[in-house]
């Protein structure tokens, strides 16, 4: 089947971020760290004698100084404000200790103090730094939750707890520690909130697959904390089958469990980036992007996916001025979306290359990417160029066309019935900005999509199926559409579908719609005739009363008006007015006296008194009416 | 109903062009019916109302009408120039006493019978005058004599006023309906969707108003009973019907040769501003009836009608069976309304919607209505006068009948009623009714 093609578009999907930022590349002499909650990368030379520079992606953060080598460093970090650095350092101590340095406008300020962990024969795994001023010491024994207190040079035990384990994973977007106990049989996620930890449900795996440290993530998508784990090769079968990942949620995400099919063997690193899941794989070196917030089907709370696009390579990256090479050995991937390549010295973010998503659609995909696509953040540009291009197309794409307003369409009832509920719940809940990055109003599809199309053929068939997909979200036709289908509808010659619409209520009652089609009375008297029942339906009595006497029907008009409950505030020199024309222009006098005398007696019941009042400036018709009178 | 060999004493047509010498009066005579009718007696007859209709013209610039004797009435209508069409109609020759006139056809009922069976040879066959002379006796006693033998004009509402039966669809329903046409037209370009059928109501339309009208009369009155009588002989639907068939030409379309049966008509489209010739294309799945019109200068090949058959037929039964639904839903919360003890009629002038409240296809002959009733409405109708643009006209006969007509905003109302009551409660009632019916509609007659 042949394949949609976004024009202009990218072939690649993912790109790494244009300029690299830059360090000394890993030597003997030169130690490399990462710190992923700050995104920083620590450069060491000779073990801090000959300097450290601190380089990430906020220049303002970046710094370098000098310090004393007190034996290997197996990590670095700064406090998330930047002013204690924590390093630990691989020394054969019969205590295990983290060092403190104090910093103040990122220059060391030669304070330093050390703090050992409480358990005093248990081994430091790592810590982290879950807010200012708070460190956790994660050992094989359990996590300890630390205040730091930089200008006593000390620190104060808020909380701990045991837990043998031989590993951990962290998150630092949703500060969650996950500790693998049971030889990576069982997983005991810690949620380090409120300068307190909570121990969250464990999850506890088939112990007869445990898994290993690098298998395991844990990652933060669509605000919830999910633990991702590679698994490799099915346990039954002799052969190893192609990898899965098993996202189990660890909080929110409802309970269910999504599992990914990437269909590859091998070795894998995790990207997160706008709350897709990109799955990069080394040897056949492309990136899958996975979103679990597709509708797919969903047993026993389990739920499939398949990557959303073909698999495919990340666009190449310069380095240089040249080529460097991707997928390699040298690159380390840390969460969410970086990636160093320690050997080249580069730091790179992951980005997202929205027009990619539609390079290379099968056809009855173009819904679904048009779905993924409103589910990120910057995805709008990208639905206006598929809807353009669909619309150009149309007479090859209209199914499609049609699946894709259904697509922005359900969106934007859902975003409306999640308003009209918080409005009604009249709580203050946070704007859904997060579950619905992209809406595209009915104004937006006029302006930027549907008014640029005046001149295409199909035209018509494209207005009625956004309009069909409105009527099937039961959403309200509003008059920028409405005027757009009415315009388009009659200059194609269309006017009879116009007609079937509106009569179906299928463009909205308004006001203004009614006028429209009023006029367009003088070459489609049926247009006329619906404009004036939507008059009525919207109770526009007045204008339904000025419109008869347009068409010069005074009598008419008289009648409407006794009947709608207007007659008493119509002014009565233009009543006189259009029954004399009638009158003249016909020749039957009698339509001006049966006007004349209607008024007459609406002056009697009104006032008491049926004269005519001066204010009414009927004096040419009272004359009229004399002169008639005369002659009879 | 109208016993047609009884009440139609004769139909001709005639054009004094053909043969205006003495002794080819016979020329002149393109048709005429009943067929055993001897030459001398045509010539007397075609012979009177060529006199009538050119000494008519001394006194008028409009062509002549109608002419009324003791025992016959008989209706003239020139639909091209030269040509005359002459309906013939026996009256009872002893007028008794007044009210007891039921017999005697509304002159405008048979008027418009007339109207309808020109624009149908039209349609099929073109204008007089684009036919040979020596053809056209040939083509018109194959074309009317079928038809007039064919006519079946009962005594009911439905028959006062030549209109259309709309379905009245929910949008979504419709969506699918257009959605379906503008997916079909998109994708076979050649065919153009002029009507969507459903039973015997129309649902979408292509064609200006009145060849639409002409469409559905053919539709609705000659083709479908055809294709209905055919399945219920049938028996159980087969699987070929409900994935669908051709049913213009009425063998189906099973190779290139049933291609040279497609039938030709003269139509013109909505979008359209002059009749063209097309051939008409009719499709039917379960009880949806869609046609359509190809340019007769289009290549039509086998294989595209295969490809169009494997494309609709799926489609429309989905279509058709969700319409279906919907239609027992709508009939049996019908079913529940008691019906009432007044009947009525909706004619909206200008999309020709046509309903009434017994409905056309019902088993139960509306025999309470009186012809005479019948006919006081079709004068009503046809005077436009009476009611004008915005009117009310209340009528009352010596059997307590109440007829109430209404004309607003180009739609017409009638109601009739068989009660004693005063004219205000009738008045009151009838607005009740009206305010019942109309609903969302601007109906305000003075």
């Amino acid at each position: 089947m042949a394949k949609f093609c976004l024009n202009h578009s990218d072939k690649y999907y993912i790109s790494l971020s244009d300029q690299p930022k830059r360090f000394d590349a890993d030597s003997p002499v030169t130690n490399v760290f990462f710190d992923d909650n700050n995104g920083q990368v620590f450069t060491v030379r000779s073990g801090g004698v000959t300097g450290v520079t601190v380089n990430g992606l906020d220049d303002s953060k970046c710094t370098s100084f000098r310090m004393e080598d007190k034996g290997p460093i197996i990590s670095i970090k700064f406090s998330p404000d930047h002013k204690v650095l924590a390093i630990q350092r691989n020394i054969d101590a019969q205590i295990p200790a983290v060092e403190f340095y104090n910093f103040q406008d990122l220059i060391p300020t030669n304070v330093e103090y050390s703090h050992s962990c409480k358990w005093k024969n248990a081994k430091i795994l790592g810590f982290v730094w879950p807010r200012v001023n708070e460190i956790a010491f994660i050992t094989d024994h359990g996590i300890e939750l630390l205040q730091v207190l930089p200008e006593k040079k000390q620190l104060k035990t808020l909380k701990s707890i045991s837990f043998s384990g031989a590993w951990y994973s962290w998150c630092a977007q949703s500060n969650i520690v996950l500790l693998a106990g049971n030889n990576g049989a069982l997983l005991q996620p810690f949620s380090l909130h409120g300068s307190n930890i909570s121990k969250l449900q464990k999850l506890e795996l088939d112990s007869s697959r445990p898994v290993v440290e690098r298998d395991v993530f844990v990652l933060r998508i669509c605000d919830a904390s999910w633990c991702a784990i590679f698994r490799h090769g099915s346990p039954t079968a002799s052969t190893p089958g192609p990898t899965e990942v098993c996202l189990i949620p660890i909080t929110g995400g409802n309970g269910i469990q999504h599992v990914l099919k990437t269909g590859l063997v091998g070795r894998f690193a995790v990207s997160v980036i706008d709350n897709l899941l990109i799955i990069h794989h080394q040897s056949s070196q492309t990136s899958q992007l996975f979103d679990i917030l597709e509708e797919t089907k969903c047993e026993n709370n389990v739920a499939i996916h398949l990557p959303i696009v073909q698999g495919m390579s990340m666009k190449p990256a310069l380095v240089d001025g040249q080529e460097c090479p991707m997928y390699s050995g040298n690159w380390v991937v840390f969460q969410p979306d970086y990636i160093i390549d320690a050997r080249l010295g580069c730091l790179w973010t992951v980005n997202l290359i929205h027009s990619g998503l539609a390079h290379n659609v099968p056809r009855d995909e173009i819904s679904k990417i048009v779905g993924v696509l409103l589910r990120r953040k910057d995805g709008k540009d990208t639905i206006y160029s598929i809807l353009n291009q669909l619309i150009t197309q149309a007479d090859v794409y209209l199914v499609e066309l049609s699946r894709v307003f259904d697509e922005i369409n359900s969106v934007y009832r859902k975003w409306a019935d999640a308003e009209v509920a918080r409005n009604t719940a009249g709580q203050v809940v946070e704007k859904a900005g997060n579950t619905f990055p992209v809406l595209i109003s009915q104004a937006d599809m006029c302006s930027r999509v549907l008014q640029t199309h005046a001149d295409d053929k199909y035209l018509v068939q494209v207005v009625t199926a956004y309009l069909a997909s409105l009527s099937l979200q039961n959403m309200v036709v509003q008059h920028p559409v409405a005027e757009l289908c009415v315009r388009t509808l009659v200059t194609r010659g269309a006017s009879a579908r116009l007609r079937s619409l509106v009569r179906r209520g299928c463009l909205g009652e308004e006001q203004l719609l009614a006028c429209q089609l009023l006029s367009l009375g003088h070459f489609d008297p049926a247009a006329a005739q619906l404009a004036l029942d939507m008059m009525w339906r919207l109770k526009a009595f007045e204008e339904i009363v000025e419109v008869l006497l347009s068409w010069n029907e005074p009598v008419s008009a008289v009648g409407a008006a006794k009947q709608t409950g207007v007659w008493t505030t119509l002014a009565p020199r233009k009543l006189l007015a259009a029954a004399h024309h009638y009158a003249q222009e016909t020749n039957t006098p009698t339509t001006f006296l049966a006007v004349y005398h209607a008024l007459l007696a609406r002056n009697e019941r009104v006032r008491g008194s049926s004269h005519f009042v001066k204010g009414e400036q009927c004096d040419v018709y009272i004359e009229y009416y004399k002169q008639m009178m005369a002659d009879s | 109903m109208i016993d047609t060999p009884h009440k139609i004493d004769s139909f001709f047509i005639f054009n004094s062009n053909f043969g205006p010498k003495e002794g080819d009066e016979l020329k002149r005579i393109l048709f005429f019916y009943p067929n055993q009718i001897n030459t001398d007696v045509r010539k007397t007859q075609v012979g009177l109302c060529e006199a009538i209709v050119r000494f008519m013209t001394t006194f008028s610039s409009e062509p002549c009408e109608a002419l009324q004797t003791q025992s016959k009435r008989y209706i003239f209508f020139q639909p091209e120039k030269n040509f005359w069409m002459v309906l013939v109609i026996r009256i009872p020759y002893a007028t008794k006493l007044s009210g007891d006139s039921k017999d005697v056809v509304e002159p405008s009922i048979m008027q418009d019978f007339m109207v309808s069976s020109y624009k149908t040879f039209r349609m099929f066959v073109g204008l007089f005058k684009d036919i040979p002379p020596e053809d056209t006796y040939g083509i018109c006693e194959q074309f009317f004599n079928p038809y007039i033998t064919s006519i079946d004009v009962s005594n009911d509402l439905s028959n006062i006023i030549q209109g259309i039966n709309y379905l009245p669809l929910e949008k979504n329903s419709f969506f699918k309906v257009i959605c379906f046409i503008d997916l079909l037209q998109v994708n076979y370009p050649q065919f153009k969707c002029i009507s969507f059928v459903y039973n015997d109501q129309l649902i979408w339309n292509g064609l200006c108003k009145d060849d639409m009208l002409t469409l559905y009369q053919y539709l609705v009155h000659s083709l479908l009973p055809k294709q209905v009588e055919k399945e219920i002989q049938g028996g159980a639907v087969t699987a070929a019907e409900r994935h669908g068939r051709f049913i213009s030409p009425p063998e189906g379309i099973h190779s290139d040769e049933d291609l040279k049966k497609l039938n030709k008509v003269y139509l013109r489209r909505e979008d359209d501003n002059e009749t063209k010739q097309y051939y008409l294309v009719i499709y039917r799945t379960l009880s949806a009836t869609v046609s359509f019109t190809v340019d007769v200068d289009t290549h039509v090949d086998f294989a595209t009608f295969r490809a169009l058959d494997t494309f609709i037929g799926p489609q429309l039964s989905t279509i058709a069976s969700s319409i279906g639904e919907q239609c027992t839903i709508h009939a049996l919360q019908n079913a529940q309304i008691a019906s009432p003890d007044h009947k009525f009629l909706y004619f909206n002038k200008l999309n020709l919607a046509f309903k009434t409240s017994t409905p056309s296809n019902c088993m139960t002959p509306s025999a309470a209505v009186k012809p005479e009733v019948l006919n006081i409405i079709a004068e009503i109708h046809q005077d436009h006068k009476s009611l004008g643009k915005y009117g009310e006209i209340i009528i009352k006969t010596p059997d307590e009948y109440w007829i109430t007509g209404k004309s607003s905003n180009d739609r017409e109302f009638y109601v009739v009623m068989q009660k004693n009551a005063n004219l205000k409660e009738i008045a009151d009632e009838v607005k009740r009714i009206c305010e019942m019916q109309m609903k969302g509609i601007f109906f305000y007659p003075m």
